[in-house]
């Protein structure tokens, strides 16, 4: 079977993990385990969750990455080791600094505490330019979409102005695996 | 005073473009600095001695309040109250040695200042660039309120109040207020106000940072508005001293002087003020009910107020010590800021060395124990255990240390000798171990100076300005 557009393999909005902005991050992980429950129409697993505002619009998107990295220690004390580089101190003296911080700051066992916390906008990506695509995109503009955005590991599509669902790498890496099977194993 | 305006305009865009990257922009920050009329009420002034070269080349430039001694050449550029004190430079003959080379230097080395605005700020040293041995060069420059420039050829720099860079070849960077900053080279950095950083590649890496909500209360600096807090108050508060010892030409040493030891013209010496044999006093020091023992000295903007220095003590540029003991070869480093009160006395042990741009100000009686380092902001006796320690402690540092606002790497043992080294070297310098005959230093040389002044353009499109003058012998 080939594609021929995005909208045939997006993932709908409806059966994405999609949670209100103002929710906290606990909230969301708990979005995403429901919605990869719901949902075992196919065997990859949902990895992210959509920010959306008070009229249903897509205002971000929270990746795995995203939460782990939340719980990682405040910027302040980020921006603060990575200052030492201008001033000199060598890359093993930063490494033991991230990791002391990191031995200082929140235990996982103390993790329910602090992902109650944490708002989801503070962590969310903002969408960009270039990470939205019309649902009527051919797989090829997909592609190439993704591979010149670098780390875009998903993308928003849109039908008109209203974002309508989400493709996701691993949706586009298996039409593409797919269509390269069909070209070249012999049909039965 | 047209000429002035445009020269100053001149200079703050010629900073700029050295310093585009760092997105920063000069003219705010120097245009309420010196109100323009200023320099024309100060004269400056230059030293005359058989121990130092006479070659002085001023062009197109304001000199305002500012002393000269020794090699100096200034070309379009404005001095208020600066000191370019060129009695360390390098003569002909000398040997510059640096790593495995010996370079020997073929002219007087001469410090060179080009397009730059200099504001109470103070020039000392030698350029220990060996890229640049006879030409101790500050360009496109541009430095805030007292601050130091020693041993470092700067290009297209901007320092802020109470700042000092350090044995340093600095380009296109920005020192903030009350930063302290010994490197060797830097080039396109931004430091921050209330940084201390020694580094020495491959020996050691030295990072102290000031607690900012804290540090404001001593020294703030912002766009468009004069330095501001306790230790800028404390120096503005003895101005008028200083004001009365500039506007006569004789003046009467008020205390006894020691045959080996020198006291300046132009330092401010107030009763009960005692000064022992070896001790130099430089131009703008101000002492007062202050005894200075043997070997001590007190360099350009120290203050010592009701404080007992028992001998071999340096003072160096800018340290203020009110209220307290220093017991014997201690050494308090560039602008620190060391504040006893009468009733509870700051004391210093024996061989200790408070870091540059330390500041220390006490409510309750407190004492540094012998042979330690001091650094950063210090209040009370917690501060003081977080931020010093012991030489036999620090020498044992080989990797890493993290301790309280500071970040060390490297071998203590190397950071300790290499203070040492230098102390006693300033010391040398400075002729605390004159023996009557050998080792005669600044103390001994810099006793008989003849000063001569020099005035501006008095009205006119040059308003301010000097006519081109060249002094030599």
């Amino acid at each position: 079977m080939s594609y021929h557009s995005v909208k045939e393999i997006m993932v709908p909005l409806a059966e994405y993990a999609t949670v209100p902005v103002g929710s906290n991050l606990l909230e969301a992980m708990i979005a995403l385990e429901k919605v990869q429950e719901e949902f075992i129409h196919n065997k990859h697993r949902h990895r992210g969750i959509v920010i959306i505002d008070k009229e249903k619009g897509v205002i971000g998107k929270l990746g795995q990455m995203d939460v782990l990295r939340a719980l990682e220690p405040k910027k302040d004390d980020d921006d603060e080791i990575e200052s030492l580089g201008q001033f000199g101190f060598s890359a093993a003296f930063m490494r033991n600094r991230r990791k002391q911080k990191r031995l200082a700051a929140t235990p996982i066992k103390d993790l329910c505490r602090t992902v109650s916390k944490l708002r989801v906008e503070d962590f969310m990506q903002t969408l960009s330019e270039g990470e939205i695509i019309d649902e009527e995109a051919s797989l090829e503009v997909a592609i190439q979409q993704m591979v010149v955005g670098n780390h875009l590991l998903s993308l928003l599509v849109t039908r008109g102005q209203t974002i309508v669902g989400v493709l996701r790498m691993t949706d586009v890496f298996a039409a593409v695996f797919h269509a390269a099977k069909e070209c070249v194993l012999p049909t039965a | 005073m047209k000429e002035l305006t445009t020269l100053l305009d001149r200079i703050g865009q010629r900073a700029n473009i050295n310093l585009r990257d760092l997105d920063f922009d000069v003219l705010p920050q120097i245009k309420k600095l010196v109100p323009l009329d200023q320099m024309v009420k100060f004269y400056a002034f230059y030293g005359i001695t058989p121990h130092h070269p006479l070659d002085f080349h001023f062009r197109h430039s304001s000199l305002a309040g500012s002393y000269f001694l020794g090699k100096c050449r200034v070309v379009n550029s404005i001095l208020y109250k600066s000191d370019i004190r060129g009695d360390e430079l390098k003569q002909e003959g000398d040997v510059f040695r640096y790593k495995d080379f010996e370079i020997p230097i073929l002219m007087d080395e001469g410090i060179e200042i080009e397009d730059s605005f200099l504001i109470k700020t103070l020039v000392h040293n030698f350029s220990h660039d060996p890229k640049t041995l006879e030409r101790f060069f500050i360009k496109d420059t541009v430095s805030a309120h007292y601050a130091n420039i020693h041993g470092s050829p700067c290009d297209g720099c901007f320092l802020g109040p109470l700042a000092t860079v350090d044995l340093t070849t600095m380009h296109d960077s920005i020192i903030g207020a009350f930063s302290y900053v010994q490197a060797g080279e830097i080039a396109h950095l931004n430091i921050g106000p209330g940084i201390v950083w020694i580094r020495s590649p491959g020996e050691f890496n030295f990072l102290y940072r000031h607690p900012l909500h804290k540090l404001d209360d001593y020294v703030s600096f912002s766009a468009g508005r004069t330095p501001q807090g306790f230790i800028v108050d404390f120096v503005e508060d003895r101005k008028e001293s200083f004001q009365k010892i500039f506007d006569v030409v004789n003046i009467a040493t008020s205390v006894p002087v020691p045959s080996s030891a020198s006291l300046d013209r132009y330092a401010v010496i107030k009763p009960k003020t005692q000064i022992g044999e070896n001790v130099l006093v430089a131009q703008r020091a101000y002492l007062q009910n202050a005894s200075l023992g043997k070997g001590s000295n007190a360099q350009e903007n120290c203050y010592i107020v009701n404080s007992r220095l028992a001998g071999n003590n340096v003072t160096a540029h800018g340290a203020k010590i009110i209220e307290s003991e220093m017991e014997p070869n201690v050494f308090v480093g560039f602008n620190s800021f060391l504040r006893g009160r009468p009733d509870c006395r700051l004391t210093i042990g024996k061989d200790s060395i408070v870091l540059p741009h330390t500041i220390i100000d006490i409510r309750k009686p407190l004492a540094v124990p012998p042979e330690h380092f001091v650094w950063g902001l210090i209040n009370n006796q917690a501060d003081l255990a977080s931020n010093s320690m012991a030489f036999s402690d620090f020498s044992k540092i080989d990797g890493e240390l993290v301790q309280g606002g500071l970040v060390f790497e490297g071998q203590g043992a190397r950071f300790v000798t290499a203070f040492r080294e230098r102390i006693n070297h300033i010391l040398a310098a400075n002729g605390a171990f004159f023996d009557g005959t050998a080792n005669r230093g600044h103390a001994q040389r810099n006793q008989r100076i003849s000063f001569n002044t020099i005035q501006p353009y008095p009205d006119g499109d040059q308003e301010g300005l000097y006519p081109t003058i060249v002094i030599q012998p």
